[in-house]
């Protein structure tokens, strides 16, 4: 146990929860069960890790749902008013982006910390948003667009799923085998050395909104394609949930630290959890107690472990000089 | 009873990876000036520290205050006792008047509801400042005031906590000499009056003229403790020191090559001035002058952190401008800045990562992505050539020792294979025998054909690695002087020249080790 | 004089009143009485809320679960009220249990940020979450009205001093009361202690960790105040009455001048910012420009002030570290 990474424990503990849930939640292993979970995971871990890359520079992007929704709409609007597939969703991946450099521009260029920045930019998406929707949803797409977010491979896979596993694994290879990746994490550990050490810090952190504005592009893509519309309020549910999952899997929330695949391990978790929870025929939202719970409890843990370290080691080395 | 108003035994204090105190002791009687003395790292803060209650010391410590056993777990602990503690930093808040900042702290605990009385605010204040002998409104925020300004508002804190002991970290300087005189003056009248001072100073003069004793202290251990007249500085260095002579100093100018980089006119309104000079491959200019006189941001305007105003920069010849720090490394440049925790190393990541940062570039494959292997080999080759301890190139650098750590930083550089060098303090804070091999490793590259600057206020550093001496005074230079000519008294000319002490001298104590032997 | 001419309050006041005269010209019924105390009512709470964060934010921390603690006392005190009888008592029973349930989430706020070292956003975000999950899950989202409450309730509610709703004044005693203790306790002094410098605090023995709970426990007490407005102002328990209020919240307080990272923020400055906030909500209804412009507006000022002041502050910095240059 005590050579385990947080990683692997939280890995071990979403399969406790799996096997619990299978065992005790009626109709867990379902076909619709289990179906249902692969349909939402995607967006929300797709979400989730934007999320955390964002934190790994110790900063954090309010205004990724946002930025999701407004693409979606975007999306929905060129859709609905004839454009094609690719036409529509390019137009969305530009919005996007063009969020993305915004927030980029603040925080890199400017220097304003990151949560005034994404608060603003937040609150203007959203405006933006309203402004062009007026609250309404836009629906109507073409159904070849829907396969995106209810489609299979082979009749088996879905296609969304497919597409979350693409970007897990290009995410972590990003972070872990590009210079640009490794910039991530120094620059959340101590910018300054990092930019004494002759890393352009600033486009650093530009790719960082950008990135995280292009995973909002995508699942924006699969969440209008699952529901089949749009609407301002589309994935903001997400926003908060994606900081916990990003802090639960082990990211520091001041930065430096953090690995892909426990934040894939947390968004699993809270899925199993809301899904098995919810079949176990607990109230929806007990989920969010229990999600911040679990988010507080690790923390505590987390503290009480690090303090535990500090005076064994501390006792230790006090032994060896005596 | 105890004749000693403090009396502090059998100090420890471990951190994670360094024992910083081992067995240390403190006596300190009443109304003496007690100098606390000893190199950077040698403990000295870290005592204090304790003694503040802003740390506490291991299982052990015996601390007595007034001949009562005294139990110091924070700072408030300290100050009822009467204890007060002037940072070299100051501990003042910009935002609040001068008189709340001398009063503040003495609105003790469980009194967070109670009226703050601005009336008895003012009055105290005011009273503390006329006993300090100066006028300043105490109604002002205290960011207004110029730094020396609010260094006496530090004082008058604890002036009036009718302290019973004051801790004094390097009071003097950022005072003028006029201010010097009047502090000197000043504590001589809170002897008068039975207070004791700790004075903590890296002048020896300074310290022979304020103090009555002196306790010393070498790599966190206990020396001893001294009366005045059993020291003179030869002797008080040596205990410090542990041994007499530290570097010798460089008789000859070595062989240079062509010119590598070369500076003309460089100015930055606000930094620096008509900066020129020639640098050569194979040759250390040694850049020198007091704290603040523009050599760092000099360096760090070559180096594109920021950008000159004016000004031209010539690399091998060729005018260049160099826009941004992955620039520079692109130009063959590389700078090792002063402070290696906060700026030239990422703490909390391994030493592979930290020496592999800067050329993450060349570590790839085929698809641009970083081959680890690489990265290994790498760092191991250089713990292997700098003999970085422990060789453990996957371990965090926060647990390197100081000497260890600068290893990583300029194993990073070197992996660069630059042609130019800039190395800012590069022995700050490192024990004797690392610093004359982080010497030794400056001239042998240089011997390879690099062009080093070496940024220093240590005068005998400067004069055992440098060729030429570049000597800088508030922003613009004032001499240089080939290694052949230089003395100490000359360069201190330089850097001080026809000038009252606006800035006193913050040189560290190996410049007078060296007057002094 | 120039200090403050200069200050920041003053630039927010001189946008504030541009405004007002823009929106005078452009609508007859903006300056008018009710229509300026309606602006105050609506803002009331928003009001209370900011003035709590003002004091989080200056020691460097923030709460996001203010919105969902309001609407938990604001649940509990609501359903306390249906069983309340119909006398004075019950309004006293009311202003002492909401501040207090206020308080009690406030302090295990403060608690998990002082003692368990959990950077404030992660604690309070988790707060968040399981406050209104609970509060969902207790009331079925279900939004209770007026009907049940005691009568002394409305009537309070309906109550106006000068032809001013109480709530107004709740609000505006909030502000003074926060001004008072900020100004004149020793606990208040600490607090702009810390955001000064906050080393420097540990040092003169200020205790960060109390400042810290005090803060939190402050913004809890409150949200407490702000859920009695808030019920007596909708007149009803409505439990998602506030969800996504925070940010709102936070915006308010940024605009009116304080420093997210710490140390600076005035209770004076926070209030011009939640009325510039309202003015701008109701000048927008009143000029009949569509209400969905407020966001992108709001989210561009918010925008401009930071970067505005992030500019000032860095230009402020590198003139403290200039050198003297010789001439």
């Amino acid at each position: 146990m005590k050579n385990l990474s947080k990683e692997s424990i939280l890995g071990l503990f979403l399969v406790g929860l799996f096997v619990f849930m299978s065992l005790f939640a009626p109709g867990f292993l379902a076909s619709s069960n289990l179906k249902n979970m692969m349909f939402q995971l995607p967006e929300f871990s797709i979400l989730a890790l934007a999320m955390m890359v964002v934190i790994l520079t110790a900063g954090i992007d309010l205004s990724l749902t946002f930025v999701a929704s407004l693409s979606g709409v975007v999306i929905a609007i060129a859709l609905s008013s004839g454009y094609s597939i690719p036409m529509a969703l390019l137009a969305g991946l530009l919005v996007a982006l063009a969020c993305g450099l915004l927030n980029g521009v603040f925080v890199a260029k400017i220097g304003v910390s990151p949560i005034l920045v994404t608060l603003g930019t937040m609150i203007l998406f959203e405006g933006i948003n309203l402004s062009i929707t007026k609250g309404h949803s836009i629906s109507g797409f073409p159904s070849a667009y829907n396969l995106i977010g209810n489609g299979y491979f082979f009749g088996l896979v879905p296609v969304s799923l497919v597409i979350m596993i693409v970007l897990i694994i290009v995410t972590t290879v990003l972070l872990n085998k590009t210079k640009w990746g490794r910039s991530v994490y120094m620059v959340g550990s101590n910018p300054i050395a990092t930019l004494f050490s002759g890393i352009n810090t600033s486009r650093a952190l530009m790719w960082v909104y950008l990135f995280s504005s292009l995973m909002a592009f995508v699942a924006s893509v699969i969440m209008t394609a699952r529901y089949n519309s749009a609407k301002v309020d589309m994935g903001s549910a997400y926003l908060l949930q994606c900081v916990a999952a990003a802090v639960l899997g082990g990211t520091q929330i001041q930065g430096g630290y953090g690995k892909v695949i426990g934040t894939v391990y947390a968004v699993c978790i809270f899925q199993i959890l809301s899904s098995g929870l919810n079949l176990l025929g607990v109230h929806r939202s007990i989920v969010d107690v229990m999600i911040g719970v679990i988010l507080i409890a690790v923390l505590i843990i987390n503290y009480v472990s690090s303090q535990l370290e500090k005076r064994k080691s501390i006792k230790e080395q006090a032994k060896s000089v005596a | 009873m105890s004749h000693f108003l403090l009396e502090m035994d059998n100090v420890s204090k471990t951190f994670p990876g360094v024992k910083a105190l081992d067995q240390v002791q403190l006596q300190v009687k009443p109304g003496e000036v007690h100098a606390l003395i000893g190199e950077n790292g040698a403990g000295k803060s870290t005592l204090i520290k304790i003694l503040a209650g802003l740390q506490e010391a291991d299982a052990g410590a015996k601390f007595f205050f007034e001949g009562k056993e005294a139990n110091i777990k924070k700072p408030i602990d300290a100050t009822l006792k009467g204890i007060s503690i002037i940072y070299q930093d100051l501990s003042l808040f910009p935002n609040l008047s001068v008189a709340e900042n001398i009063y503040i702290g003495r609105d003790s605990e469980n009194k967070g509801w109670e009226r703050v009385d601005w009336n008895e605010m003012k009055r105290v204040a005011t009273e503390a400042l006329r006993e300090l002998g100066v006028e300043i409104d105490v109604t002002m925020p205290v960011e207004k005031l110029s730094i020396a300004k609010q260094q006496l508002v530090e004082i008058a804190r604890a002036l009036a906590f009718e302290s019973k002991l004051i801790v004094m970290d390097e009071p003097t300087s950022s005072l003028s000499t006029n201010e010097v005189e009047q502090l000197y003056k000043l504590i001589n009248n809170l002897k008068a009056k039975g207070i004791s001072i700790i004075f903590v100073s890296h002048k020896l003069k300074e310290l022979f003229t304020v103090s009555d004793r002196f306790t010393v202290l070498r790599d966190g251990k206990y020396v001893g403790s001294y009366d005045k007249e059993e020291l003179d500085e030869t002797k008080l260095i040596t205990l410090m020191v542990g041994r007499k002579v530290t570097y010798e100093r460089r008789k000859e100018k070595s062989k240079v090559g062509k010119p590598v980089l070369e500076v003309e006119g460089l100015s930055k309104e606000g930094n620096f001035k008509d900066i020129s000079f020639t640098l050569h491959e194979g040759e250390i200019i040694g850049f020198t002058g007091l704290v603040g006189a523009g050599r760092t941001e000099l360096a760090q305007h070559i180096f594109g952190i920021n950008n000159p105003s004016d000004g031209i920069i010539k690399i091998s010849g060729q005018q260049v401008i160099i826009k941004s720090s992955e620039d520079a490394v692109k130009k063959g440049l590389a700078y090792i800045p002063e402070s290696r925790q906060t700026q030239g190393l990422i703490l909390n990541q391994s030493i592979i990562n930290n020496i592999s940062i800067s050329i993450l570039n060349q570590l790839t494959n085929l698809w641009k992505l970083i081959v680890r292997k690489k990265e290994v080999d790498l760092a191991n080759e250089y713990v292997k050539t700098l003999d970085i301890r422990p060789a453990l190139p996957h371990m965090s650098a926060d647990k390197l020792s100081g000497g260890n750590q600068q290893k990583v930083v300029i194993a990073k550089w070197l992996s660069t294979k630059p042609k130019i060098l800039i190395i800012d303090e590069p022995t700050n804070g490192i024990d004797i025998g690392a610093k004359t091999e982080i010497h030794n490793l400056l001239r042998r590259l240089a011997s390879e054909g690099m062009g080093i600057i070496v940024i220093s206020s240590e005068l005998p550093e400067i004069l055992a690695v440098s060729d030429r001496i570049i000597v800088m005074r508030n922003g613009r230079i004032t001499g240089e002087l080939d290694i052949t000519e230089a003395t100490q008294e000359k360069i201190m000319n330089y850097a001080l020249k026809g000038k009252s002490v606006q800035q006193a001298p913050k040189y560290i104590v190996e410049e007078k080790i060296s007057q002094g032997v | 004089m120039k200090a403050i001419l200069k200050s920041k309050e003053m630039s927010i006041a001189a946008i504030l009143i541009l405004l007002c005269i823009i929106l005078s010209y452009l609508s007859p019924a903006f300056f008018t009485f009710s229509n300026l105390t309606d602006v105050l009512k609506a803002n009331a709470v928003l009001g209370i809320l900011a003035i709590g964060m003002t004091l989080v934010i200056i020691t460097g921390g923030i709460d996001v679960s203010v919105a969902a603690v309001t609407s938990a006392v604001a649940v509990i005190t609501g359903h306390l009220m249906i069983y309340l009888p119909d006398s004075f008592l019950s309004l006293l029973v009311i202003f002492l249990v909401a501040p207090l349930c206020g308080i009690v989430f406030g302090l295990i706020n403060g608690y998990l940020v002082a003692k368990v070292e959990i950077p404030a956003i992660v604690v309070t975000l988790g707060m968040m979450s399981i406050i209104s999950g609970a509060i969902l899950y207790l009331t079925n989202g279900v939004y209770v009205n007026s009907r049940n409450f005691p009568s002394i309730f409305i009537d309070f509610a309906n109550a106006k001093i000068l032809g001013i709703s109480i709530l107004v004044y709740i609000f505006f005693a909030v502000a003074a009361l926060t001004w008072y203790v900020m100004k004149n306790t020793v606990i208040g002094r600490s607090v702009f202690a810390i955001g000064g410098n906050s080393k420097s605090a540990i040092r003169v023995g200020i205790d960060f960790k109390k400042v810290q709970m005090f803060v939190f426990a402050y913004m809890g007490f409150l949200a407490g105040i702000a859920a009695i407005v808030q019920t007596a102002y909708i007149k009803a328990i409505d439990p998602n009455g506030l969800i996504g209020f925070e940010l709102i919240v936070i915006a308010a307080v940024v605009i009116g001048g304080a420093n997210i990272l710490g140390g600076r923020g005035t209770v004076f400055g926070t209030i011009l910012g939640v009325i510039l906030l309202g003015v701008m909500q109701n000048g927008l209804i009143l000029a009949h420009i569509d209400t969905y412009w407020q966001k992108v507006v709001v989210g561009s000022i918010i925008l401009l002030a930071v970067s505005y002041d992030h500019i000032q502050y860095k230009r402020a910095q590198s003139q403290l570290s200039n050198i003297k240059v010789e001439a």
